[in-house]
């Protein structure tokens, strides 16, 4: 598979091709001992170039949002990891503390962002100097406005606030983190040019569509960070969900974090590690490239959520005897069951007309919808009526 | 069966009331208000109102959040409740989030009351007050105190901290934190109690029967090179190692416990021995 292969490629291929080829266990097979009693050994590592910004970064960075104990972080610098992610937010300030403890001394060898969600910009300065305190620095590397899933959230003064750090140095470069919206909110970052990096949920369950805003952003300069990379892991769903099967078998966390960065316009990833031995395992995405293996896992989990999840290929346009945009009315159900989204969902459900979103499903006796790819149509239908109505 | 179909409504009225009492509004001080409907969260969408700071919650254990804004002239705040599976997730999730700087206050099982913030756990509910103040740096900890002493009034539930804090020498203390997955950063130790102290910390791990906490003993001495048996509980080993320095973990029951991060494991070894004795 090229790096260029769109996520409907890859769900095809997957679903075919995968199925037929053998397990080939490479990732199980290259295990490495976990050595957290022992000195690290330099990882084999991967750079890119961070967009504008000119930052040398390794492609796997380090979410610290959950890790449990600073030597983990220390460990992974020591390793050769370079990129930081933190959030002023994160347990009340105490993982900003936290990765300030493990970095003090390697502080000008890595690369450390942090973000504010503050609303206004009185609140934002004062997040930036408590960040400049946590962290026990005299800048930032990367300054986030935190969780913005529209342009109209982010505020000009907002914007200046930044702007102005910048200048007085308290900042390196600029950015926005988002999980939603980017669609819009990419291609808006890509013109307004007062941003260095963007932050993005992204994963192998996401459309073509978040690939080419993706894209818009990288070509206009954009630094893109990639995070969500293991599709919201599993620590959201129940022990019964079918992806959780799946997405818990040895390999598939690694194989989504390969997939991703095996895509050009990203530069970095910030998979959140808890410990050591995960560390020893993502590490492992530099070394060992995405194989037929890794297909094989990820077509395995997207076979199981088929029934699910629509491939926007139009079969349907017009089929429905109600007269319903069947492939929009999934894709919102995917905002909120698959990216986790609810409320981006809703939203665009709320903008149908009334007449269609009158309808239930359910009162039909019969579909005369067919998914040529298995999605039950009627069932998916129904569940976003009631999700969103 | 009227009998039973009247036990199945109490519970049932229970219940309910149980639910009515983890409600939330803003009428706990004067000129407060609601500015918009109480909002709900589930392990689900949490994501949508948290983020990136979702999994913190969801790695202590997490069930539902019901959260509201309120507004009064220029000021606002948002109160989050969280109900979490039980009474040790909500004090973990209370520990991850307290500034280790500052004192505990008596609010529930601990709390924590700042000029524009406050957090507290009671029971099996964890709740955080946030305000945005129309003066940045206006101090409002008596509002801060009113919100969070109104709000522990109506939760039920425990008001003890955990037992196993007691466990820990409190000489030279800074902060003892519940650690929801891998103590030390070691996948193998899979949930406990860290307490910091001014040079090195210390750790109780709790294994649900004294066989898997033998089983994980065995497999934790196998990670350490060169490691000693120490005299220790049921077993012990101390060990020198780069990231953990000097340490000694011994098992006692279910318990796994030890100290790291001090200059040499005969050291960690020597405290290991006095937290042993104060374990159950």
């Amino acid at each position: 598979m090229s790096s260029n292969t769109s996520r409907r490629e890859f769900l095809s291929n997957g679903l075919s091709a995968g199925l037929a080829l053998p397990v080939l266990g490479a990732t199980s097979a290259m295990a490495l001992e976990p050595q957290s009693a022992k000195p690290a050994a330099p990882a084999k590592l991967d750079y890119r170039i961070l967009g504008r910004t000119g930052l040398k970064v390794t492609t796997v960075g380090m979410g610290c949002m959950i890790t449990s104990d600073p030597s983990v972080i220390t460990r992974a610098a020591d390793m050769g990891v370079n990129y930081f992610d933190t959030a002023r937010g994160y347990q009340q300030g105490n993982n900003e503390r936290m990765v300030a403890a493990a970095l003090g001394a390697r502080r000008k060898q890595v690369i450390i962002s942090t973000k504010s969600h503050a609303p206004n910009k009185e609140e934002l300065h004062k997040h930036l100097e408590t960040s400049l305190r946590e962290l026990n620095t005299d800048y930032i590397d990367i300054w986030y406005l935190h969780g913005k899933g529209s342009p109209d959230e982010i505020a000009d003064d907002l914007i200046e606030v930044q702007q102005k750090a910048k200048q007085q140095g308290k900042i390196r470069f600029t950015g926005v983190s988002t999980h939603s919206g980017q669609q819009n909110l990419l291609p808006w970052m890509a013109k307004k040019g007062v941003f260095d990096v963007v932050l993005t949920g992204y994963n192998f369950t996401m459309g073509d569509d978040m690939d080419k805003a993706i894209e818009t952003a990288a070509h206009a300069g954009l630094g893109v960070v990639a995070m969500k990379v293991m599709a919201g892991g599993t620590r959201r769903m129940k022990p019964d969900d079918p992806a959780y099967k799946k997405l818990t078998q040895e390999g598939a966390m690694l194989a989504a974090l390969k997939w991703v960065i095996k895509k050009p316009n990203i530069a970095t990833t910030i998979p959140s590690i808890t410990d050591m031995d995960q560390l020893d395992e993502n590490l492992k995405a530099m070394a060992v490239p995405f194989s037929a293996g890794d297909e094989k896992i990820l077509s395995a989990h997207l076979e199981s959520i088929r029934p699910l999840y629509c491939r926007m290929c139009g079969e349907c346009d017009g089929a429905c005897q109600k007269g319903l945009p069947v492939a929009d009315m999934l894709r919102f159900l995917t905002y909120a069951d698959g990216y986790g989204q609810f409320a981006l969902g809703r939203e665009r459900f709320l903008e149908l007309s009334a007449e269609h979103k009158a309808v239930r499903c359910g009162d039909c006796a019969e579909c005369t919808v067919k998914c040529p790819h298995g999605v039950h149509v009627q069932n998916r239908m129904a569940r976003a009526q009631e999700l969103f109505a | 069966m009227k009998k039973i179909a009247g036990l199945l409504l109490t519970v049932l009225l229970a219940v309910g009331m149980a639910r009515a009492q983890v409600s939330i509004d803003c009428h706990l001080a004067p000129g407060w208000e609601a500015a918009g409907p109480v909002r709900q969260y589930s392990a689900e969408n949490l994501y949508d109102y948290k983020d990136g700071a979702a999994d913190g919650y969801l790695s202590y254990g997490f069930a539902r959040m019901s959260t509201i804004d309120c507004k009064s002239g220029g000021d606002t705040l948002t109160i989050d409740l969280s109900e979490m599976n039980d009474a040790d997730a909500a004090y973990g999730l209370f520990t991850a989030n307290r500034d280790a700087k500052l004192p505990i206050a008596p609010i529930g099982m601990g709390g924590q009351i700042q000029p524009q913030s406050a957090i507290f756990a009671k029971g099996k509910y964890y709740v955080e007050i946030a305000e945005v103040a129309a003066t940045p740096e206006a101090d409002h900890s008596a509002l801060m105190q009113a919100f969070a002493a109104g709000i522990a009034q109506r939760l039920p539930g425990r008001e003890s901290a955990p037992e196993a804090l007691q466990w820990f020498p409190n000489e030279n203390l800074d902060s003892i934190r519940l650690i929801p997955e891998s103590v030390l950063g070691l996948r193998l130790l899979k949930r406990g109690y860290v307490a910091k102290y001014k040079q090195g910390q210390a750790f109780v791990v709790l294994e649900s029967a004294p066989e898997s906490a033998a089983e994980v003993m065995k497999k934790l001495r196998e990670r350490f090179d060169g490691s000693t048996p120490a005299q220790i509980g049921d077993e012990a080993f101390q060990a020198k190692a780069q990231y953990l320095d000097g340490i000694c973990v011994f098992r006692k029951g279910r318990f796994l416990a030890g100290y790291a991060n001090l200059p040499d494991a005969q050291q960690a070894a020597t405290l290991a021995a006095k937290l042993a004795a104060r374990i159950p």
